[in-house]
C-alpha cells in the first residue's frame, strides 16, 4: 500500500511537470497580457507533429525538430497576436472567441496534413525506465522533461522579474500609456511575450512527443489542462503554475491508484471549480476575479 | 424445308438470347455509410476498401448479368449524420446498405434503415443490444462473444489462474471486458477489472496497482491504439512480473508491428490472418489481389469483414432478384437462409441477424511478423509463453 | 411603416409554408435543416445569455446534455408522453444552470470555462452513473414525437414544425425579455455594472435568471434532439459541438440581434454540409474556424446586421 502511495505520488510529481510546460505559455500570456489564448494546446501540438515528422521522415532524433519547431510555432503565435490585436471592442472575450477559432483551424490543420493515426516517439532513449531503489520508476523522458520543466519555470520567473524586458512587459500590462512614456514599445514587448510563450510551448510539444501519444484531438485538451492549472496558480503566478501542475498530477494520479482510472479527468474537474469558486485570485496568485 | 426452318427457329433463338443477354446487365444500387472522416476514419476506410473489392469481384464475376453501384456517404464518426446519410441512400433508391463502424452510430442509423424497409449488414457493431431489437433487415456477421470466445480460448490455453483486465470505459470495450470476465469465471479464473477513461495517458499508477495488488499471471487490455500504446509504455517501465500481455482489436495489426515494433513483441491481439498474409484458397488469393490492385496495399481484417459482408449481400440480392422476392423482404429471407463458408469462417444468421458462429482468432507479434496462434486449425506459428515485451 | 409588419409575416409563411411544400419530400434535406434549427435554437439561448446576462459560455452542451437526458428517460422509464418531458427536460437543465451558478462571480473568460468544466462534469457523471443512464452505451429507441391531431410529429416534416415552433418562441420570449424593464436593467448592467448597482439593481440575480432562461431553452431544444434521432449516449448528448456549432453560429449571424443567431445557424450548417463538405470532405471545419475567426476581426457584430446595413443603404440610395 505505502509503495503503492509513493509511486503514485512519484509519477504524479513527474506528470506535473509536463503540464507545467504545457501551461507556462498560456500562464504567460494570459498573466501580461491577459489574454487567454485558446489555441494554445494546438500550437503544443503543432510542435509534436513536427518533432514526428523529423523523426519518421529524416530520422532526426525530437530533441533536434526543435529550430524547425520554434519557427513554425512562433509564426502562429505572432499571427495570433496581430489578429488579436485587431479587435476593437471586448477585447477579452473577443479575444477569447477568436482564439477558439484559430484552435479549430489548427486542429483541423493537423488532420489534413497528418491524418488521424497516433504516434510516439520511436527512439527507445526516451522510454528507457529509471528506478530509483526498487520502488519509484520512470522513464527518462519524463525526468528529463520535469528538469526541464522546472529550469524553464525558474527562467522565465526570473526573465520576469529581473531583466529590462521582463519587467517592460509587466509595465506594459500595467499601464500602457505610462509605459510608453518611460520608453518602452508596448507593440514589441507584447511580440516578444508571444514568441516567448511560443518557445514554451514548442518545448511542452517535444516532452509530449516522447512521453505520450499524440492525435489532433489532444490540442484542446491541453488546452483545457493548462486554463485549469494557470487558474489554480493563479493570476500573475509563475511559480504557481509549476506547483499547480505538480498538484493536478498528484491528484490524478492518486485517484487513479485509490479510486477509479475512469474518474481522472474528474478529480481535475472538480479541483478547478472548487478552487475557482472558494478562491478565484487561485492558490498562489494575487490580483482579484470577481465579476 | 425442314431443315431451313430448324435453322431460322435456332437462329430467331439465339437472336432472342442475344438480346435479353444485352439488356438483362441488370444494376444493383448498393448504399453504404462510414466514417471516412472523423475519429474512426482509419477504420471506416479500411472497411470501405474491403466493400468495393467485394463489388469489383463480383462486377466481373457476374459481368453481362448483373453490374453493381456502390454509393458511398461519410457519416463523420456522427450518429446524426449516419442517420441523415441512410435516408438519403434511402432516397437515391438503394436496393440495400452495408457498412457502418460503431455500435453507437450503427444503433439509429440502422433504426433509419428498419424505417425505410432496408436491410442493413455491417460488422462494425458488436453491442448485443443491437441484435436484441426485433428488427428483421438488420444482420451483422461479428459480435462481442466471438471476441469473448477467442480471448477465453487463448487465456485457458496458456493455463493462467488469474487475469487483470484494463478497459476502456466506452460501451464496446465495456461490454466485451464484462462478457469475458463473465466466461472467464465461469471457467474458475480469477478476474480483476479495471476501468479507466478513455483520456487517460499516463497508466503508469494503473500498471502500478495491477503489479503490486493484484499480482495476475496475464494483464488482458480491452481498449483501443491509443490505450494499447500507452499501457504497454506503463509495463515498460514498471515491468509487472507476468506471463502474457493479451488485447483484442487493432492490436496485432501490421501497422503496430511496424511503428511500435519493440513495444509490441510477444503481445497477442485479435486476427483474422497472419501478417505476412498468406492466401491459400482460390477466393482469399483473388480478393487478395484485387485488393493490392484497386488500393495497393495488403487487406487487413477491416477490408475483410467489409469484403465478406458484402459478398453475403450481394449473393443473397442476386437470389432474391432470380427468385422474384427482391422488392417483397425476400432479401432477408435469403440471407438468413444462407449458411455461407466465407475467409472468416462459417456464417450462419439467427433469427436476429447475429451470426452466433463468429469466433476470432488470436495473433501474437513475433519479430516482424504477426502469427496465428489460436484456435489449433488456424494457427500458422506457436505462442512464445511465457513471454511479455519487457522480458525479452 | 406598413413594411415592417409585412417582413416579418411574409417570412413566417415561407418558413411554415414554403419550406415544407419545397423540400419537405427530400429527408436528406429535411434532416439537414432540421439540425440547423437544433443548432440555432442553442445558439439563441446562448445569445441571450450573452446579450441580457452579459456572459459567455463555452459550455452550452451541460444544459443540452442535461435536457436530452431528462426528457429521454421520462418517456422511456416513467412512460411519461413526450411533450410534457420535453419541457421537463427544460426545467431540468435550468434546475443544472444553478448548479453552476456561484460561477456567476467570477468574470467573463473564467465564467466561460467553469461553464465548460461542468459541461465534462456532467458528461463523466452521465457515462459513470450506470444504474440511471446506462452509462457509455447509452439509450437506444428513445420514443419519437406523438400524434397530435392526426399529425404525425414523427415524421421529417413533424419534427421541423416542432423545432422551428420551438424557435420561435424562444426568439419571441428573448425579444419581449429585451424590451421588458428587466431588460433594459440588464442591458445597462452590462455597460457599467458599478453604476448600476448603485442605483439599486439586483444584478447577480437578474444574471442568474438569464442563466436560467437560458439553460431552459437549450435544454428543451436537447430533448427534442433526443426523440428525433431517438439516440443519446454521454459522448453524443455532451459533445462539443453543441457548444462550438451555436457560437459560431451566433457570431456569424450577429449575436446582438434577436434572428442572427438562427440565421447565422441556417446559413452556417447547411453551406458547411451542402458546400464545404464537398470540397474539403476531411477536416471542412478548418472553414468554420476560418470563417469564425474573420468574422470576430471583420465584424463583431456578425452577418445580419452587416446585412440589414446594407439593405438600408439600398433604400436610401433608391429614394
Amino acid at each position: 500500500m505505502f509503495e503503492l502511495t509513493l509511486q503514485a505520488i512519484y509519477s504524479g510529481v513527474l506528470t506535473g511537470g509536463y503540464y507545467a510546460l504545457v501551461a507556462l505559455g498560456l500562464a504567460l500570456v494570459f498573466g501580461t497580457m491577459k489574454i487567454i489564448n485558446l489555441a494554445h494546446g494546438e500550437l503544443v501540438l503543432l510542435s509534436a507533429y513536427i518533432a514526428y515528422t523529423a523523426e519518421s521522415q529524416f530520422g532526426l532524433n525530437p530533441i533536434a525538430a526543435i529550430p524547425f519547431a520554434l519557427v513554425l510555432v512562433g509564426i502562429v503565435a505572432v499571427a495570433v497576436y496581430l489578429l488579436v490585436g485587431r479587435i476593437k471592442r471586448d477585447r477579452e472575450l473577443n479575444s477569447l472567441i477568436l482564439t477558439f477559432g484559430v484552435g479549430i483551424i489548427l486542429t483541423n490543420f493537423v488532420l489534413l496534413v497528418w491524418a488521424a493515426d497516433i504516434h510516439s516517439t520511436t527512439t527507445t532513449w526516451f522510454q528507457e525506465a529509471v528506478v530509483v531503489g526498487d520502488v519509484l520508476f520512470s522513464s527518462r523522458s519524463e525526468i528529463l522533461f520535469f528538469l526541464v520543466g522546472v529550469a524553464l519555470v525558474f527562467a522565465t520567473w526570473w526573465w520576469l522579474s529581473r531583466t529590462w524586458y521582463g519587467r517592460a512587459i509587466r509595465a506594459v500590462s500595467s499601464n500602457r500609456d505610462a509605459a510608453m512614456l518611460m520608453g518602452v514599445n508596448p507593440r514589441q514587448t507584447e511580440i516578444l511575450s508571444f514568441v516567448v510563450a511560443s518557445v514554451l510551448a514548442t518545448v511542452a510539444g517535444i516532452a509530449i512527443y516522447t512521453g505520450q501519444v499524440i492525435q489532433p484531438s489532444l490540442g484542446h485538451a491541453l488546452t483545457i489542462k493548462a486554463f485549469i492549472i494557470t487558474v489554480l496558480a493563479g493570476m500573475g503566478s509563475i511559480p504557481g503554475v509549476l506547483l499547480g501542475a505538480v498538484l493536478i498530477g498528484v491528484i490524478e494520479a492518486l485517484t487513479v491508484t485509490y479510486w477509479s482510472s475512469a474518474l481522472q479527468e474528474f478529480t481535475g474537474m472538480v479541483l478547478f471549480l472548487v478552487v475557482l469558486l472558494v478562491r478565484p485570485q487561485g492558490l498562489f496568485g494575487f490580483g482579484a476575479r470577481r465579476g | 424445308m425442314k431443315n431451313r426452318l430448324l435453322a431460322i427457329a435456332v437462329a430467331g433463338a439465339v437472336a432472342l438470347v442475344g438480346v435479353a443477354g444485352a439488356q438483362a446487365q441488370e444494376k444493383i444500387v448498393l448504399g453504404s455509410h462510414l466514417p471516412l472522416t472523423g475519429k474512426l476514419a482509419r477504420v471506416g476506410t479500411g472497411m470501405h476498401e474491403g466493400i468495393t473489392v467485394a463489388v469489383d469481384m463480383f462486377n466481373r464475376e457476374n459481368d453481362g448479368k448483373y453490374t453493381v453501384e456502390l454509393i458511398t456517404i461519410d457519416d463523420e464518426t456522427s450518429p446524426a449524420k449516419a442517420v441523415a446519410a441512410v435516408e438519403k441512400l434511402a432516397g437515391e433508391g438503394v436496393v440495400a446498405l452495408t457498412g457502418g463502424y460503431g455500435s453507437n452510430i450503427i444503433g439509429p442509423a440502422s433504426e433509419a434503415a428498419n424505417k425505410a424497409g432496408l436491410v442493413y449488414i455491417t460488422s462494425g457493431g458488436v453491442a448485443p443490444e443491437l441484435s436484441k431489437r426485433g428488427h428483421k433487415g438488420f444482420f451483422r456477421i461479428n459480435n462481442t462473444e466471438g471476441y469473448s470466445k477467442a480471448m477465453m480460448g487463448l487465456l485457458k490455453e496458456m493455463g493462467v489462474k488469474k487475469v487483470s483486465i484494463l478497459y476502456n470505459n466506452k460501451e464496446a470495450t465495456t461490454d466485451l471486458a464484462k462478457t469475458v470476465e463473465k466466461d472467464l469465471s465461469d471457467q474458475g479464473i480469477e478476474v480483476v477489472l479495471h476501468a479507466f477513461d478513455g483520456g487517460t495517458s499516463d497508466f503508469k499508477p494503473l500498471v502500478n496497482k495491477v503489479k503490486l495488488q493484484d499480482k495476475p499471471d496475464a494483464i488482458g487490455m480491452v481498449a483501443y491504439e491509443n490505450d494499447y500504446v500507452g499501457i504497454l509504455k506503463a509495463g515498460s517501465v514498471m515491468k509487472p512480473d507476468v506471463k502474457a500481455v493479451v488485447g483484442v482489436w487493432s492490436l496485432a495489426t501490421s501497422k503496430m508491428n511496424e511503428e511500435f515494433h519493440d513495444l509490441v513483441q510477444t503481445v497477442y491481439g485479435t486476427s483474422m490472418l497472419p501478417f505476412p498474409a498468406e492466401f491459400t484458397s482460390p477466393e482469399a488469393k483473388e480478393f487478395a489481389e484485387t485488393y493490392q490492385k484497386l488500393h495497393g496495399t495488403e487487406p487487413d481484417y477491416l477490408g475483410q469483414f467489409g469484403y465478406v459482408q458484402t459478398k453475403l449481400l450481394l449473393e443473397a440480392i442476386v437470389r432474391a432478384q432470380e427468385a422474384g422476392t427482391l422488392g417483397s423482404g425476400g432479401l432477408a429471407e435469403e440471407l438468413r437462409g444462407a449458411d455461407a463458408n466465407t475467409l472468416i469462417g462459417e456464417v450462419k444468421f439467427d433469427e436476429n441477424g447475429d451470426n452466433p458462429l463468429f469466433s476470432h482468432r488470436m495473433g501474437q507479434h513475433q519479430g516482424d511478423k504477426v502469427v496465428l496462434v489460436w484456435p489449433k486449425d488456424a494457427a500458422t506459428g506457436e505462442m512464445i509463453f511465457p513471454a511479455t515485451p519487457w522480458s525479452q | 411603416m406598413r413594411t415592417s409588419a409585412v417582413f416579418p409575416g411574409l417570412i413566417l409563411i415561407v418558413l411554415y409554408a414554403g419550406v415544407p411544400v419545397a423540400v419537405g419530400h427530400v429527408d436528406y434535406v429535411m434532416s439537414l435543416i432540421i439540425a440547423a434549427l437544433t443548432i440555432g435554437g442553442v445558439a439563441v439561448a446562448w445569445a441571450l445569455l450573452g446579450n441580457l446576462g452579459g456572459m459567455v459560455s463555452f459550455g452550452h452542451a451541460a444544459f443540452f446534455g442535461v435536457g436530452a437526458y431528462v426528457s429521454a428517460l421520462l418517456t422511456l422509464d416513467a412512460g411519461w408522453p413526450v411533450f410534457p418531458s420535453m419541457l421537463v427536460g427544460g426545467v431540468g437543465a435550468a434546475i443544472a444552470s444553478v448548479v453552476t451558478m456561484p460561477a456567476l462571480r467570477l468574470r467573463g473568460p473564467y465564467f466561460a470555462l467553469a461553464i465548460l468544466a461542468f459541461a465534462h462534469i456532467f458528461r463523466i457523471l452521465a457515462t459513470e452513473l450506470e444504474s440511471i443512464t446506462r452509462g457509455a452505451g447509452g439509450l437506444l429507441s428513445i420514443p419519437a414525437l406523438p400524434t397530435i391531431a392526426g399529425f404525425d410529429l414523427s415524421t421529417k416534416i413533424g419534427g421541423y414544425y416542432v423545432i422551428l415552433t420551438i424557435v420561435l418562441l424562444a426568439m419571441a420570449g428573448y425579444a419581449w425579455l429585451r424590451q421588458s424593464t428587466m431588460g433594459l436593467a440588464l442591458l445597462a448592467m452590462h455597460d457599467t455594472e458599478d453604476a448600476t448597482r448603485i442605483v439599486g439593481v439586483p444584478s447577480t440575480r437578474l444574471k442568474a435568471l438569464m442563466l436560467v432562461v437560458s439553460a431552459f431553452i437549450t435544454g428543451v431544444v436537447g430533448a427534442f434532439n433526443a426523440h428525433q434521432i431517438n439516440f443519446l449516449d454521454p459522448d453524443y448528448a455532451f459533445s462539443g459541438t453543441w457548444t462550438v456549432l451555436p457560437i459560431v453560429a451566433a457570431i456569424f449571424g450577429g449575436y446582438r440581434t434577436i434572428s442572427g443567431p438562427l440565421v447565422g445557424a441556417l446559413v452556417i450548417y447547411l453551406v458547411d454540409q451542402l458546400v464545404f463538405k464537398e470540397f474539403l470532405p476531411h477536416g471542412h471545419e478548418i472553414i468554420l474556424g476560418a470563417l469564425l475567426v474573420a468574422m470576430i476581426v471583420l465584424s463583431p457584430t456578425g452577418l445580419v446586421p452587416l446585412v440589414m446595413g446594407m439593405v438600408r443603404r439600398g433604400r436610401h440610395a433608391a429614394a
